[in-house]
């Protein structure tokens, strides 16, 4: 603690301090944990954080947070707080808060999600559809030339 | 009225000097009461039953785990408020209850701190701190909502008030602790992979806090529950809300 900074020069220190302080947070309320080589079918639904080291098949919900790790795969609709991927997942994934796709994560199935980072080299196919996009708003209508013979230069002779 | 039910093994010569000081000790605090000793096939439960009618209202169990466990196993909804002194070794409830061991519990127990314990349910019995099952071959469904397999043989441990510890393997120095929560039961699973020729190897521990769990197995399964041993095929394990009233220590862990 002497040596701890009174103030973090850079906002990035600031942010994995942040981010450090999340995951330990999250580790602390670690309640419910699939081990690899286990495997669990049905509506596996839990009160607490989830993380999932083996199979999961049927469908997944809490309203905390989701792991998945390297290795693991979940062939089910998800819906949870917030989750972070990092193995496979087949199903739709539903989240109230944010996603975070890791570089090894493969995801097959549409998100819905608050706020959404992924990092390089993870894949995903299907439909991504962000909260918070007021979609009563007209899109804004962009004005386009068209090839008429009034809007040609017109050349009086 | 209190009474006092001491485990057989307290006979023994080398715990008489710490009984007699706790006996001192209780008398000094006026809660000395009368003293019944436990033998392997004493059924408990109609021994407290007719204490109570008798005018008991607090029975203290002095002893280890085991006697805790043989005790509260048939005994836990026995109207009255249950006291623990332990003595000797194999003591690991104790310390969950927030007692010392020794005669520094009496006075824990002359302070009458009460709380209202939750205790597991299995098949035809409570138990208080932890259930295991030894490795087989068996499948668990939670709360029938979802059900739990592995390839080979897993073993289960059931949490109330004990810690889970665990280790990765046999080099494995350092000791993983899960403490369980309250309001619910920890279920651990340890599936198991085969290692070498005859050799099984211990997986990573999945964790599952539940109110209801039915174990079933294709063959008879060993069950430990409060250090007393069965042979089961099927085992249906609930959580009984508040069931225990009991003298706790002000630095228990729930």
């Amino acid at each position: 603690m002497i040596f701890q900074r009174s103030a973090p020069k850079v906002i990035e220190e600031e942010n994995d301090q942040i981010n450090n302080q999340s995951q330990q947070h999250s580790q602390d309320e670690v309640e419910t944990v699939v081990g690899p080589s286990v495997s669990v079918e049905g509506d596996f639904a839990s009160e607490g954080n989830i993380i999932v080291k083996g199979t999961v098949s049927g469908s997944v919900f809490t309203s905390k947070h989701l792991a998945v790790e390297v290795g693991a795969k979940i062939v089910a609709n998800i819906r949870a707080g917030s989750a972070t991927i990092a193995g496979e997942v087949k199903g739709n994934i539903k989240l109230k808060g944010s996603l975070e796709l890791l570089a090894t994560a493969k995801v097959l199935g549409d998100i819905e999600v608050k706020d959404l980072r992924v990092e390089s080299g993870a894949l995903l196919y299907g439909k991504v559809v962000m909260l918070g996009m007021d979609l009563s708003e007209k899109p804004i209508k962009t004005k386009t030339f068209k090839k008429t013979e009034e809007a040609a230069p017109q050349f009086v002779g | 009225m209190y009474v006092y039910i001491y485990d057989n093994f307290l006979r023994q010569k080398n715990f008489l000097p710490i009984i007699r000081s706790m006996e001192v000790v209780l008398t000094d605090y006026g809660i000395a009461g009368k003293i019944l000793r436990l033998q392997n096939y004493t059924d408990s439960k109609a021994v407290i039953e007719d204490e109570i009618k008798r005018g008991a209202k607090t029975v203290v169990v002095v002893g280890n785990d085991a006697t805790f466990g043989q005790i509260l196993s048939r005994s836990a909804n026995c109207d009255c408020t249950f006291g623990f002194l332990p003595v000797g070794p194999n003591n690991t409830i104790a310390e969950v209850l927030g007692i010392p061991i020794g005669v520094e519990a009496c006075t824990v127990l002359s302070r009458r701190r009460k709380e209202f314990l939750d205790v597991g349910w299995m098949n035809n019995r409570y138990f208080v701190s932890q259930l295991r099952v030894m490795p087989s071959k068996l499948e668990v469904v939670y709360d029938e909502r979802f059900k739990v397999t592995t390839a080979d043989k897993m073993e289960v441990i059931i949490c109330n008030l004990q810690p889970f510890f665990w280790k990765r393997d046999k080099k494995d120095k350092e000791q993983r602790v899960v403490h369980p929560q309250d309001g619910k039961l920890e279920g651990f699973i340890r599936p198991l992979t085969k290692s070498g020729w005859w050799g099984y190897k211990y997986e990573e521990p999945s964790i599952f806090p539940f109110e209801e769990m039915t174990i079933t197995g294709k063959e008879a399964f060993a069950v430990e529950a409060d250090g007393k041993l069965t042979k089961e095929i099927k085992l249906k394990i609930k959580l009984a809300h508040s069931k225990l009233e009991m003298i706790v220590g002000r630095d228990r862990k729930f």
